[in-house]
């Protein structure tokens, strides 16, 4: 038997609208202009939780869901409305990728429940959702991306087709500039390097903070010996490295992630004599994984993480205790900031339904609230953002690896 | 910049340990293809599997680190020919499950079958061992050498030598045993080779056989020669010793080998003087180069086109 | 129903038959969007839409030609990039978006001789590895000339198409129905070109390479062809989807998506168009719906497996299965099938010749 080619067609294409439509049942309540006064709200969330980034971007995930649930139990906006999540994975085949990031964000701009949105975690990723949000009306908090084209200068304002007077991409952590800029203070004048060979993964994140610490570096009168890009999936490095020890570097940097060959590079490192050099690193290679994939030669890498150090702040005790009793896992470096993020979004929320009369509020409105966010007190300290989304409370911590652990040996606070 | 040959000596020497590896996988594609003209494309993967399985014995054996006097030899024998044969067993299996009903189909049906088998093979080892790469004892110790001021390690030695030396006991199998010589026979005529007495499913199996062996050998070394390993080495991995299988002549031993040497020769000197971003491109386009102007490879014979 | 009715009036007289079936696809098709009452649904459409276009450009140099090209996602890079190049604010320059159309597909036709050229010489199974060589090199070469690429960052805030004064925005409406558009050209273009004498060259070559050549068939430039046409297609896509998507970037364009294409053309039938379409559709369906609706259902079991994770894994054991027990694909072309299963009723068939002499002699 052998269905006709119309048939086919047909019955693919049901299949999937059907599967569309039970798909958004749950939301497709009619998007109002005097919303109901009761109801679902809902916090998109998309990070990449499977796969190599999973084991940064599930803590993550899991902080912004510790946020939601507690605000539920606490009486969310009078109990009138119920929060939920809607959780996304922008991982394609174990790794972050845009497209897949584009798509989720689209989806949750089509779903009418979702007033605001956490995410993305990669700096790429947000590149290719801005423009999406910037069109609906949006609202998203990144926990982690520190790419500054993100927020400043012409990059910011080219993400922002739709509405370019008006920002819906805001950030708690600390972007490139301020990260690479502090990175090369640190390697000049705490750990007094001359010359530094520099190399990241050509990507978004890794290439721009390579390239903020290779100018501060210069800047501050050091010498950047070379600046090299490495490719996807490269697993030998040893040619690259011979390359670099040949010029006798005091350091090397490494903009990128662990996943992208942070923890292969500062392992094979050990094989053509680099092994006592000391190796920097952004936030990129702050996850534990480093250490397992660097082995033995992890000691004496540097890393910051933009964020500080949620479990040595008094404020975070709270956090990382709930964290603790709910996941049965230690924090991850993110997990407060997202956790940070959603509850500014639900205190948007609150403050929006009380402006509707106890309504549904718009994303308009909650937009409104979170852009004037003042002052927030979080468990990373007091958050507010700038004009253009950034943090205006900067803050690093400086980690250093010491037996096999990393320890956090500095908190930086920086000017906004 | 000024050329500094202690430095070109180093990177010979990097080169030379990578393209061993690629020898030693480029191996078993021109076996597989010099016999029934399929371009294997699970054959990368197999050779992850090697690690994978050579990590699985050495986890099994209680081994972590380096091992030293006589054990060592016995952790070595045992995880490398354990290796080779678990490996020699899947690409027996991969062969009769999934390429020989294709034997007589048009061309392309057996090649889409090798890259889905190669997709299957890397998340089957995806769920097994998980997306980040695994750390891999570091098995053999590994003093370092040194000629005038080039350093050498135990290792890079290890992975040049035995890459020729399986090239020379493959060659002398091939060429002097009666199995080598029902090998080439299939290789030259199926049919003839059947009407000869020849069993052509044993021949074509055995081939499989030996040639994933040497992959599961290569996952080994290749193990200990980074002290790392995970799901997706393969690919680039086996694209990279293709190239070399066909820069040397596919369906030719020693010219797998020479390509292998080469391919990671290119890559190391790309690195070095032009810079590490381009070493893909300038290998991929090597091999463009190669099979425009000499389809045939360095050292293999022009092939008729088979009707 | 004006756009059906126009295909259908110019397919040629032996497949009036088909008419009226694809008239009646086309008329499903325009209403689809409207079915599924979120904005999601129509931007799956709209993205579905833009890989059957892929897939049906990738038939004419696999299904119809028979020359397997791996590195077909390099072509699709070409088409993107020409068109960000050429409408954004990267060089200042921002060519109508129709006009692009036609220039971004014939920059990928031009690429496409260029790369294929110098493979012509080359055997089936040595130019999948040339091609998927290339689809190696391109990606990576546009990430590394990050001055004009933007490198890593990729080309963003392209131009959007724009009919007089209406300007297609952000929702995936009108790229919905300017995907179909292409579609309902793309396949005109491939039926008439499946018909026409060129066609019969491609089938010939691809039934017997040797054979076509003695013929007198100039199989130089009938693959040439072959590349061109199917490049030029993935041009359109590129288009279409970049204009979308606002954004292109070096890793849109892996190894994995040349894979994926070909998938479609596995599952559904090389050579025929429509099984090609349907094809695409399932596998489009299957990534967007059906592996996170079935994740959703496990973790409702409790069952904590993420199928959206397991994707290339069904898409390799699609590859497997379809080539061991059904190669024609789902909706075989009547030729192909004819081909295919010749030796299952020819009991003097190589196959079962082969088991009677090895169980005799062995």
């Amino acid at each position: 038997m052998r269905l006709s080619v119309p048939q086919a067609i047909l019955a693919v294409a049901l299949a999937a609208s059907l599967s569309a439509c039970t798909s958004s049942s749950s939301s497709s309540s009619s998007a109002a202009s005097s919303g109901p006064s009761g109801g679902t709200i809902k916090i998109g969330v998309d990070l990449p939780v499977s796969g190599a980034d999973a084991s940064i971007g599930m803590p993550t995930q899991n902080g912004a869901v510790l946020a939601v649930e507690e605000a539920n139990r606490n009486g969310f906006a009078g109990g009138k409305f119920k929060l939920d999540t809607s959780l996304l994975d922008d991982a394609v085949q174990g790794k972050h990728d845009p497209a897949a990031g584009a798509q989720n964000v689209k989806t949750f701009i089509s779903d009418s429940a979702v007033l605001a949105m956490v995410g993305p975690f990669n700096s790429n990723v947000a590149k290719s959702e801005i423009p999406l949000t910037n069109d609906a009306g949006l609202a998203q908090i990144s926990p982690s991306n520190t790419n500054d084209g993100l927020t400043i200068g012409d990059d910011a304002k080219k993400l922002r087709t739709a509405h370019p007077d008006v920002n819906t991409y805001f950030r708690v952590c600390t972007r490139d500039a301020k990260q690479g800029a502090a990175l090369a203070q640190v390697a000049a004048d705490r750990l007094k390097l001359k010359k530094v060979f520099v190399i990241d993964d050509n990507e978004t994140y890794g290439k721009g903070l390579a390239d903020v610490f290779d100018t501060s570096f210069r800047q501050l009168g050091g010498t950047v010996l070379g600046h090299e890009h490495i490719t996807a999936n490269q697993v030998d490095f040893k040619a690259l490295l011979t390359k670099i020890k040949a010029q006798g570097p005091d350091a090397v940097f490494f903009g990128g992630n662990t996943s992208t060959g942070g923890g292969l590079i500062r392992r094979q490192m050990a094989d053509v004599g680099l092994g006592k050099t000391p190796f920097l690193g952004g936030d990129g290679i702050s996850d534990d994984e480093f250490e397992k994939q660097a082995g033995d030669s992890a000691n004496g890498s540097y890393m910051t993480v933009a964020s500080p150090d949620a479990t040595k702040l008094p404020s975070a005790k709270a956090f990382v205790d709930a964290y603790k009793a709910r996941f049965k896992t230690d924090v991850g470096p993110y997990s407060a900031n997202a956790y940070t993020a959603a509850k500014i979004e639900i205190a948007a929320f609150e403050k929006a339904i009380a402006d509707a009369g106890g309504k549904m509020p718009t994303r308009g409105d909650v937009l409104k609230y979170i852009a004037a966010t003042k002052e927030y007190d979080s468990p990373i300290g007091k958050v507010g953002f700038d004009a253009n989304g950034d943090t205006t409370s900067p803050v690093l911590s400086l980690l250093n690896v010491q037996g096999g652990k990393k320890v956090v040996i500095d908190v930086i606070q920086l000017k906004s | 910049m000024h050329f500094d040959p202690t430095l070109f000596a180093q990177q010979l020497i990097n080169g030379l340990s990578l393209g061993g590896i690629y020898a030693l996988i480029a191996l078993g594609y021109t076996m597989v293809y010099g016999i029934i003209e399929l371009i294997n494309f699970a054959h990368g993967d197999v050779y992850t599997l090697g690690t994978f399985f050579s990590l699985a014995i050495l986890t099994l054996l209680g081994v972590t680190g380096v091992v030293t006097g006589p054990m060592l030899i016995v952790v070595v024998a045992v995880t490398i020919l354990g290796a080779m044969i678990l490996c020699g067993l899947t690409g027996v299996i991969i062969e009769r499950l999934a390429y020989r009903r294709l034997r007589n189909a048009p061309k392309l049906a057996p090649l889409i079958t090798a890259i889905g088998m190669s997709f299957i093979l890397e998340n089957l080892m995806l769920y097994w061992k998980g997306p980040s790469p695994i750390p891999f004892p570091a098995v053999i110790p590994n003093p370092e050498f040194t000629l005038g001021a080039v350093t050498i390690q135990a290792k890079q030695v290890m992975v040049i030598l035995l890459a020729i030396v399986l090239m020379v006991v493959l060659q002398a199998f091939v060429y002097n045993t009666k199995l080598g010589k029902a090998m080439r026979a299939t290789a030259q005529d199926k049919d003839a080779a059947q009407l000869m007495g020849i069993n052509i499913n044993t021949t074509i199996a055995l081939t499989f056989l030996i040639g994933s062996a040497l992959a599961g050998a290569a996952g080994f070394v290749s193990g200990v020669y980074y002290g790392s390993t995970w799901f997706f080495n393969g690919f680039g991995a086996g694209l990279k010793a293709f190239t070399a299988a066909v820069l040397g002549g596919i369906g030719n031993l020693a010219g797998a080998m020479l390509g292998g040497f080469l391919i990671g020769l290119i890559e190391a000197m790309t690195t070095q003087f032009i810079g590490d971003q381009w070493s893909n491109v300038v290998v991929f386009s090597v091999l463009v180069i190669v099979l425009i102007f000499r389809p045939s490879g360095l050292l293999g014979e022009a092939l008729p086109n088979k009707v | 129903m004006t756009l059906a009715a126009r295909i259908t009036s110019s397919l040629p007289a032996p497949l009036r038959t088909q008419r009226g079936k694809t008239a009646l696809a086309f008329a499903v098709a325009l209403v689809l969007p409207f079915l599924g009452h979120n904005g999601g649904f129509t931007n799956f459409l709209a993205d579905a839409g833009a890989f059957v276009l892929l897939a049906l450009g990738l038939n004419i140099v696999v299904g119809f030609a028979g020359l397997l090209d791996l590195g077909y996602a390099a072509f699709f890079a070409i088409g993107s990039y020409s068109f960000a190049m050429l409408a954004s604010p990267q060089f200042g320059i921002h060519l109508p978006f129709w006009l692009l159309l036609f220039i971004a597909s014939g920059i990928a036709a031009v690429f496409g001789i260029l790369l294929g050229a110098p493979t012509l010489r080359l055997r089936g199974d040595y130019l999948a590895i040339v091609t998927l060589g290339f689809g190696e090199i391109v990606p990576q070469t546009f990430l590394n000339l990050s001055q004009w690429t933007g490198g890593p960052n990729g080309i963003g805030s392209l131009d959007q198409p724009a009919i007089g004064p209406y300007k297609f925005g952000f929702d995936a409406l009108p790229y919905y129905f300017m995907v179909l558009g292409l579609i309902a050209l793309a396949v005109w273009v491939a039926n008439n070109l499946r018909t026409s004498r060129l066609g019969r060259a491609w089938m010939a070559i691809r039934e017997d390479e040797l054979a076509a050549a003695h013929m007198g068939i100039n199989t130089t430039t009938t693959k040439l062809a072959a590349f061109a046409m199917g490049a030029s297609f993935s041009g359109l896509a590129g288009c279409a989807l970049a204009s979308k998507l606002q954004l292109v970037s070096p890793d849109q364009f892996g190894f994995n998506v040349s894979v994926f294409i070909l998938a479609m053309l596995v599952l559904g039938g090389m050579g025929n168009i429509p099984g090609v379409i349907v094809g695409s559709l399932i596998l489009s369906a299957l990534e967007r719906f059906v592996l996170p609706q079935g994740t959703n259902f496990l973790h409702s079991l409790h069952l904590n497996l993420d199928l959206t994770n397991s994707r290339f894994l069904i898409y390799g054991v699609i590859l497997v299965m379809m080539m061991l027990f059904r190669p024609e694909g789902l909706i075989p072309s009547s030729q192909r099938k004819a081909e295919l299963h010749a030796a299952d009723d020819d009991p003097t068939a190589a196959a079962h010749e082969q088991t009677l002499y090895t169980e005799g002699v062995a």
